[in-house]
């Protein structure tokens, strides 16, 4: 299979209590000069981006992707899928800021599937995500998943 | 306190021949942001993001800070830098690696200092640690100016 890269640019100025950057989605050009800062990576997020909310929307994309697959792979592939990633940050002890958990809710509509074929699609599915393998060394996955009626 | 980071994702149809879409995230930075797998796993991307295009976005931005930070703290904030990162993808086996480079314009530091001061953030980021165990993580560093 081939290697796929994937580059995003970033240019900072000054120090990081006042500091500003500028994030730009390079391989793509999706996004452009996305401003962040450290009191909007933490406190409120005033509009503003950060290296967490990009990592939900990662993992909500890599998940939504992969429980399509499985779905696909049990003949009942989705006819809409929506889920809701959201990346945790806090203050460990010893630590510093970590990363501590990604929570995924999933509401699935698949004609054809039922509640028994849809749990074991959502659990393969999280076997197969690639970012929720990434993290799960260093934070906790977790996931609510429900099929609704189609 | 815990700061918590939303985003929210849609997805209609198989894995080849569907389509998803970022709709919103929770500071309404992003959004609305169309993804595929064609535009994942191939080379037409055709302006489409993927999660492996978020990943170097969130790692740049993380070490870029943490870079600042350090050097903040050094006595020697930078007036500059210039950071990315490239997160290789091998469908089949995983992300592999993501490849951080880093250019600052930075008075009064030399170029050892720097790269010292790079490694310590590339270690100790946040994005860094959680991808750490699992994804080789690489390096350069160089100032200018």
């Amino acid at each position: 299979m081939p290697r796929v890269e994937r580059e995003a640019n970033v240019v900072w100025e000054g120090s990081s209590a006042r500091g500003r950057g500028a994030l730009t989605a390079a391989s793509s050009g999706a996004f452009g000069g996305l401003p962040y800062s450290e009191p909007t990576r933490i406190g409120a997020p005033e509009g503003e981006t950060s290296p967490e909310e990009l990592l939900a929307a990662a993992h909500g994309a890599c998940f939504a992707m992969s429980l399509a697959a499985e779905l696909t792979r049990a003949r009942t592939p989705p006819e809409r899928l929506e889920v809701r990633a959201t990346v945790v940050l806090d203050e460990v002890e010893g630590h510093g800021h970590r990363i501590v958990e990604s929570q995924l809710a999933v509401r699935a509509r698949a004609s054809g599937s039922d509640e028994a074929a849809f749990a074991a699609a959502v659990a393969a599915a999280d076997g197969g995500c690639l970012f929720s393998n990434l993290i799960k060394a260093s934070a906790a996955v977790t996931i609510d998943a429900r099929l609704e009626a189609s | 306190m815990a700061t918590e980071r939303t985003a929210q994702v849609t997805w209609s149809g198989d894995l080849m021949s569907g389509n998803g879409t970022i709709e919103r995230v929770g500071s309404g930075a992003l959004g609305e942001l169309p993804v595929s797998w064609p535009a994942r796993a191939e080379s037409q991307q055709a302006g489409k993001t993927s999660p492996e295009e978020l990943i170097a976005a969130a790692h740049a931005a993380c070490f870029s800070m943490a870079l600042s930070h350090a050097l903040a703290q050094a006595g020697t904030p930078p007036e500059r830098l210039a950071s990315s990162a490239t997160v290789t993808f091998v469908p089949g086996t995983g992300i592999t690696k993501s490849v951080l480079e880093v250019e600052g314009t930075v008075p009064g530091m030399d170029g050892d200092a720097f790269r010292e001061a790079a490694e310590t953030a590339k270690a100790n980021c946040p994005v860094s640690k959680a991808l750490s165990g699992n994804v080789e993580l690489e390096l350069r560093a160089s100032l200018t100016g």
